[in-house]
């Protein structure tokens, strides 16, 4: 359980702001959507948080902690766990190993538990033969090693950036069901999607992002009928 | 299957500790400068794990033979403490080098480390009352006075040291850090890996065994001095060997080690100047054509053949 | 904009320090400002074709000095068979040097263009080797020199003498600056060459042509090494390690100026040259002159990473 607050996060790359006093906040336990435009900022939002990018102003605050200056290690091991939207499997690790990654050293664990841990997330996700190269794997089983590989940290917010990103119908509907099997043990998530239907079914309350700010609040229904919000863009229904 | 190797492994090392029992002495100093590389070329792969590469070897093995010598000659430690000693002064240079510079990896670290040889030399030219300037300091006698045999195990004591700081690297959790970091740091960061933290460690104990290295060769031969200690030798053939044996692996270095250690002996009779191209010439080619080295390519076609 | 608030940008202030010094070193120590400026201009020079490839093609090639090394020789041996003086040589060498880019371009460093840093520094690495001990092999490692009369020409201002030759490196510098800039700024080959360096994928789709602007640019930039070899030839001796310091020097100046920033490697050089001549000029210290621009380039990159943290 976890609740995460940012007040006023401001991030400038150059001259342009990516993010612009942006205060939002997870409350506990809540499937969170986060939505907006192409370079609305989402990526950097996550970026931000998971402590890629230091905050230019503004703070970010964990469970009551002050986790704004934290590196990014620090604030994987306080239990901030994220997916990148591309997928780079490491090389030179099986997939199973590249799970340990996250169990290793998210956590602490020793080789033994943290493969014990890692062969878990796998069963959990639905992954085969994970012993094998990871120069041979589906879009979809990347995708669950992505996730697995975020699991392993153990993190108690997990922020999900466009995971259905590439998938059929099925496998979304697949996917879908993952995610809520990872909300029922106990886990916070923020999910980036461009796919509303995945929106709709999984959220509880939805945030909308264009331009780095800030421009709508709440349940999806409200949102997705808020004129600001269908001026800046509603995507495509799935 | 994994008792065999095992055996294997107990065999050549009987072997190797045997060796002074039915070789003579040129064979064996044969073998303790091919050691000294493997050593070092192993030590170099290692930092080359985690996506580094240091051009400070010699820097460091001449920092380890300095310490290691003016320890014994001044403070009279003992011969093989002076040794470790010297390991602990390149290591100590490696943590003030690297938590100065390894924040900004990639060429800049490469960089600082290609000019850390000349530094050194600097520095002890400048010292010459405490090092013996320009023309360096003899030992009145090498140690072990000498005797080859001794010599030869404490140099493959070294060896061995390393190639087990090596598997070590492979086998514990460390290789996983090394190859997030290596591939990706974003990813590793994400994973909850510190990298800068790492990175420091493994430059460290990296430069601690080629400065353990350089403080062995020092009291084998004698004596140090600016030109000899920190000699381009010493950064170029364990690079070429771990290149050329194939990098990311412990036994690369070493097969690399011994086969341009045999040709380097071959090669110092035949052409004295500049035999050091040749080590140029394979770096260049290694890089262009077969960067996986021998070991590598011949993993890479086993496990072709073994899909189809 | 009044006068004070003008003081108050950094800028200005660093211009005004800096002539304040310059002035209380022309009083105190005039060897020292002359010689150190006349030094900096040498590296400058060495320095701006790096900062070319580096900025442009986008590898470091830590054979560069290297190939000033082959310069020199290049124009010793001109000099040895034909007696062309050194400063005339400078033309052939251009030439000569250009095609050398382009052989060494075509059959070696295209092909680590692509691949990661790791590989293009072990490769040039490996480069600088050969090269090295080529030299080695070819001419011995016994320095060897020309004697020319008006290197060692001088004059003298008041009570103290100083060399005049060496205004040819000043001179170099202004030419190569200028020349580069004019080039990169005004000519359409120059501004695409930066639209390459700022973005190849982007240049490749409005037609630039990627590859041919690399071979330009790596040829160019060799052709000007080579060139400064057969300068550096008249006043220094020769031996096939001559070279490698420069490498790390130019590549010390870059990172202080920043990829990118030609005029700052110019005023950087400055700094590293009056400062390495200030150190020399101290009995006993000399010996140190060599470590200042190991000093300075941790000091740039320990600066860098703090401001990197705190973005």
């Amino acid at each position: 359980m976890a609740g995460l607050k940012t007040e006023n996060l401001t991030r400038y790359f150059g001259g342009l702001a990516a993010l612009n006093r942006v205060n939002m906040e997870f409350r506990e336990n809540e499937i969170l959507g986060i939505i907006g435009p192409n370079g609305a900022g989402k990526t950097t939002f996550i970026n931000v948080i998971a402590g890629i990018y230091l905050p230019t102003e503004g703070k970010i605050f964990f469970n009551g902690q002050d986790i704004s200056e934290l590196p990014a290690h620090k604030r994987c091991r306080l239990g901030i766990g994220r997916t990148f939207q591309l997928v780079r499997p490491l090389q030179g690790l099986s997939l199973l190993e590249n799970v340990m990654v996250g169990s290793l050293f998210g956590k602490g664990f020793s080789q033994r538990e943290a493969r014990k841990k890692a062969e878990e997330l796998c069963e959990f996700l639905g992954l085969r033969d994970i012993t094998r190269d990871i120069t041979r794997m589906t879009a979809l089983e990347i995708k669950k090693m992505e996730i697995a590989h975020a699991l392993a940290t153990q993190p108690k917010l997990l922020f999900l950036d466009e995971v259905m990103a590439g998938l059929n119908s099925d496998e979304t509907m697949e996917m879908i069901d993952l995610v809520k099997r990872i909300h029922s043990r106990g886990i916070g998530i923020g999910i980036v999607e461009h796919v509303m239907r995945v929106i709709r079914e999984l959220t509880d309350r939805v945030v909308v992002l264009d331009w780095g700010e800030v421009i709508a609040e709440g349940p999806y229904g409200e949102v997705s009928n808020d004129p600001r919000v269908i001026t800046a863009y509603l995507g495509e229904e799935a | 299957m994994r008792n065999l190797r095992y055996l294997l492994y107990i065999a050549v090392l009987i072997i190797l500790l045997t060796l002074p029992l039915y070789t003579g002495v040129y064979l064996l100093n044969v073998m303790d400068i091919i050691l000294i590389y493997i050593a070092l070329a192993l030590s170099w792969d290692m930092l080359l794990r985690s996506g580094q590469i240091s051009f400070g070897i010699a820097g460091l093995f001449g920092v380890g033979g300095y310490a290691a010598v003016l320890l014994h000659l001044n403070f009279g430690i003992n011969p093989l403490i002076s040794i470790l000693m010297g390991g602990v002064a390149a290591g100590a240079l490696a943590w003030l080098v690297g938590m100065a510079v390894l924040q900004l990896r990639g060429m800049y670290f490469a960089i600082v480390t290609l000019a850390l040889a000349e530094i050194f030399r600097v520095i002890i030219r400048n010292f010459p009352d405490l090092t013996g300037g320009p023309e360096g300091t003899i030992l009145p006698s090498a140690i072990f006075a000498g005797n080859s045999t001794k010599t030869y195990w404490l140099v493959l004591t070294v060896a061995v040291v390393s190639i087990i700081a090596s598997e070590i690297f492979r086998r514990t959790r460390i290789h996983f850090a090394l190859t997030s970091i290596r591939n990706d740091e974003i990813v590793a960061r994400s994973s909850g890996i510190d990298v800068f933290k790492y990175l420091v460690f493994i430059f460290v104990i990296t430069s601690a065994i080629q400065g353990m290295t350089g403080g062995a060769y020092a009291h084998i031969y004698g004596f140090v001095s600016p030109e000899g200690s920190f000699s381009v030798d010493f950064t170029l053939l364990p690079i070429a060997m771990a290149l050329l044996g194939g990098m990311h692996s412990t036994w690369g270095p070493v097969v690399g080690g011994i086969l341009l250690g045999v040709v380097s002996e071959f090669l110092k009779l035949q052409i004295p100047y500049g035999h050091l191209l040749v080590y140029g010439l394979i770096i260049v080619i290694t890089i262009l054509f077969f960067p996986q080295g021998i070991l590598g390519t011949l993993g890479q076609r086993l496990k072709k053949t073994g899909n189809e | 904009m009044n006068l004070l608030s003008k003081l108050k940008q950094s800028s200005y202030q660093i211009t005004i320090i800096s002539f304040v010094l310059a002035i209380i070193l022309a009083i105190w120590k005039p060897h020292v400002l002359i010689e150190g400026i006349q030094r900096a201009c040498l590296y400058a020079v060495i320095a701006l074709p790096m900062a070319l490839i580096l900025g442009i093609v986008g590898i470091i090639n830590l054979a560069h000095g290297d190939f000033m090394m082959l310069g020199a020789y290049f124009a010793y041996f001109l000099n040895v068979y034909t007696g062309m003086d050194p400063l005339v040589a400078i033309f052939p060498a251009l030439l000569a040097f250009f095609l050398i880019g382009i052989a060494s371009y075509r059959a070696i460093i295209k092909y680590v263009l692509g691949a990661p840093e790791l590989n293009q520094l072990l490769l040039t690495f490996g480069l600088a080797m050969i090269m090295e001990q080529l030299a080695n092999l070819l001419w011995t490692s016994r320095p060897i020199k020309l004697p020319l009369n008006y290197v060692s020409s001088s004059a003298t201002i008041g009570s103290f003498t100083f060399g005049t030759f060496e205004f040819v490196y000043i001179g170099a510098a202004i030419i190569v600056l200028s020349g580069l800039l004019l080039f990169l700024k005004r000519t359409s080959t120059g501004q695409a060459a930066l639209a390459v360096g700022q973005n190849p994928r982007g240049a490749k789709l409005v037609g630039i042509h990627v590859d041919r602007t690399y071979l330009l640019i790596f040829s160019l930039s060799i052709a000007l090494v080579g060139a400064i070899g057969a300068i550096f030839m008249t006043r220094h001796s020769i031996f096939p390690l001559v070279g490698a310091p420069f490498t790390m020097k130019s590549f010390c100046l870059i990172a202080m100026a920043g990829i990118g920033n030609l005029v700052g490697i110019l005023w950087c050089s400055l700094i590293l040259g009056l400062a390495e001549n200030f150190v020399l000029s101290f009995r006993g210290y000399a010996g140190w002159a060599d470590i200042l621009f190991f000093a300075l380039i941790v000091l740039v990159i320990m600066v860098r990473s703090h401001q990197r943290q705190v973005k």
